[in-house]
């Protein structure tokens, strides 16, 4: 068949251009760019700080709406991060996963959402409740 | 690596790791109800217990337990079932795997849920690394993992299995921070049947002749093992004793994925072409994962258009596989009808690749590979006993498997492999029963975890 020689072909030249994001030329003149470009811009080298520790999760809800963060929108979440004093978080209440700010007060922290709608004041304990650091929200415009 | 570079007091150590109760540790990640409560993760076709949660393990649930037997309890225990997600936890295994390789010097990944890695330090500084192994992989992935150190991989075994028993050691123990009294203490208790590497007759056989204990087994004299047993159980009885007989594979392999992908030489639109590709390809995936000796339980496939042409699409489908499998005839099936559900015909696309992931090791290979090694019999102890949900079933044996691809080798020159595509079931894996299947919480687009704000 003579399909399958074109393949095999195109994969011998392919190998190692596998990655580069520049479709081998097996004919013709070779691209002036094709010693400039070495792929396009990777959303992941801008969004993701650590592939190991970051998920994506879907927003329920316009509480965060204030922030960026409205309902439909993907959130992205980093577990290795440590929340800092306003940091919107990812914490489980009543066994779910929410959305809140993350307020550090005396001696305690309290997760609220942007519109005051929901305020939780966390004891001691707070490792318990905290699931992730989010760091961008992929907001629909 | 010299040891003669290390400071006397720094040791060159194994650490074992694996995480609890892998597959009901997944559910729970995203999941939060599911924690504090009895939770068993079920086989394919919801047929029998794979997985259980600590509290499942208290009600005396046991792994194998068919479903059906169960389920007329569940409500009055409040026990959750869960379907096999194999893309969960192929993802949450690979960023497992990638957490731990960061620690080590080497990393061996041995099984879906555990890999041996390599360190070095002093007595203080393994149990202090192992602590923060265990810290890193609960805060970055969020399952739990226990640590086993010890000088060979028995022994790191056994640390890890003495760092599950006893809760006190908070999921870690490492053999330079316990005295050599309280090792012996420990050893006695232990059975010698539930000893890696022990199989199940030559355990029989063990404490027929009086060894019961791994302390026993540990006195043995291992000539003597070797002739009465097998080679395998020498060389369990000497490492046991504090001496390296199972070297790490030497690279610092990423084994968990393989991935074949390349460009073309000119746009594919057609589905005919396509699935000729998927064929090419996905026979060079599994023929690297078989030389690997591995099996996968997740196939993923994907196409991708010109960047140059406008709007460029990158079409990806993963889907699990029945059973964990390095059979070409099979995954090029999955590919072809996966890479099918995605792609629009007519659409000219310039690059395709097969990713083969949730790899395990293949024990039937291991073993045979093995006994090449020490070119002695090693009678029926030559496949070590597997541990860990991933080692449970190991359908497609190799030798199976050889016959096929020497004739798929064969005929590879012409025709893109005779496999046929006309009898292909539609989406095979859609019809099986997973009626208890949590989202695919990282991988589909459209089953992303829900957070409320």
């Amino acid at each position: 068949m003579p399909g399958a020689d074109r393949f095999d072909a195109a994969s011998r030249a392919g190998e190692g251009g596998a990655g580069t994001g520049t479709p081998e030329q097996a004919h013709g003149f070779p691209s002036p760019a094709q010693d400039y470009f070495h792929g396009g811009l990777d959303l992941n080298r801008l969004l993701v700080r650590d592939r190991a520790s970051t998920f994506l999760m879907r927003v329920e809800g316009n509480g965060m709406a204030a922030a960026g963060i409205s309902a439909g929108d993907e959130i992205l979440v980093d577990r290795a991060l440590t929340p800092q004093d306003r940091s919107v978080v990812v914490a489980i209440l009543d066994g779910e996963l929410t959305v809140r700010r993350w307020h550090v007060r005396p001696g305690t922290v309290v997760l609220a959402t942007d519109d005051g709608a929901h305020v939780t004041r966390v004891g001691e304990d707070t490792d318990l409740v905290l699931w992730g650091v989010v760091t961008r929200s992929l907001h629909r415009v | 690596m010299d040891g003669s570079l290390l400071d006397q007091t720094q040791h060159e150590r194994l650490a074992l790791v694996d995480v609890n109760n892998f597959y009901v540790s997944c559910e729970r990640v995203f999941d939060p109800s599911l924690r504090g409560r009895p939770v068993v993760v079920l086989s394919n076709n919801d047929g029998c217990v794979v997985s259980r949660s600590q509290e499942a393990k208290d009600l005396g649930i046991k792994t194998g337990q068919p479903w059906f037997k169960l389920e007329p309890f569940a409500p009055r225990w409040g026990l959750v079932a869960r379907s096999s997600n194999y893309e969960l936890y192929g993802d949450l295994s690979s960023r497992v795997m990638e957490v731990l390789g960061r620690h080590g010097l080497w990393q061996e990944v041995y099984s879906i849920d555990e890999s041996f890695v390599g360190v070095a330090g002093t007595p203080d500084e393994l149990l202090q690394l192992a602590r923060r192994i265990r810290q890193d992989v609960l805060r970055y992935v969020g399952v739990p993992v226990c640590v086993g150190v010890a000088p060979t991989k028995t022994q790191a075994k056994l640390a890890n299995h003495i760092a599950k028993a006893r809760a006190e050691l908070e999921g870690v123990c490492s053999f330079d921070s316990l005295a050599e009294a309280d090792l012996w203490r420990l050893q006695e208790r232990l059975p010698v049947t539930g000893l890696w590497g022990v199989g199940r007759k030559s355990g029989e056989k063990l404490v027929a002749e009086g060894i019961e204990t791994i302390a026993d087994l540990r006195r043995a004299d291992a000539a003597k093992v070797r002739k009465r047993h097998s080679v395998v159980l020498e060389r369990t009885v000497r490492e046991l004793n504090g001496v390296n007989c199972l070297p790490p594979t030497a690279e610092k392999a990423d084994r968990a994925q393989v991935m074949y992908s390349r460009s073309f030489s000119s746009p594919v639109s057609t589905l005919a072409e396509l699935d000729e590709v998927m064929n090419l390809y996905t026979q060079r995936a599994a023929a690297r994962l078989s030389a690997q000796g591995m099996l996968a339980k997740v196939l993923t496939v994907s196409a991708g258009t010109s960047r140059f042409s406008g709007e460029a699409s990158f079409p990806s489908r993963s889907v699990a596989l029945p059973e964990p499998t390095a059979d070409p005839v099979l995954l090029t099936r999955y590919a072809v009808s996966a890479l099918r559900s995605v792609v629009v015909p007519g659409t000219p696309y310039v690059r395709a690749g097969v990713m083969l992931s949730g790899l395990g090791r293949d024990l039937d290979h291991g073993g045979r590979e093995q006994l090449e090694l020490f070119s002695l019999d090693g009678g029926e102890d030559a496949v070590p006993d597997g541990a860990g949900p991933g080692s449970g079933a190991a359908p497609a044996r190799a030798a199976d498997l050889s016959g096929l691809l020497a004739s798929v080798k064969g005929r590879f020159g012409h025709a893109a492999i005779g496999l046929g595509r006309g009898g292909f079931a539609e989406e095979p894996e859609w019809s099986m029963k997973r009626e208890f299947r949590s989202k695919r919480f990282t991988t589909e687009w459209d089953e992303l975890p829900i957070a409320k704000a």
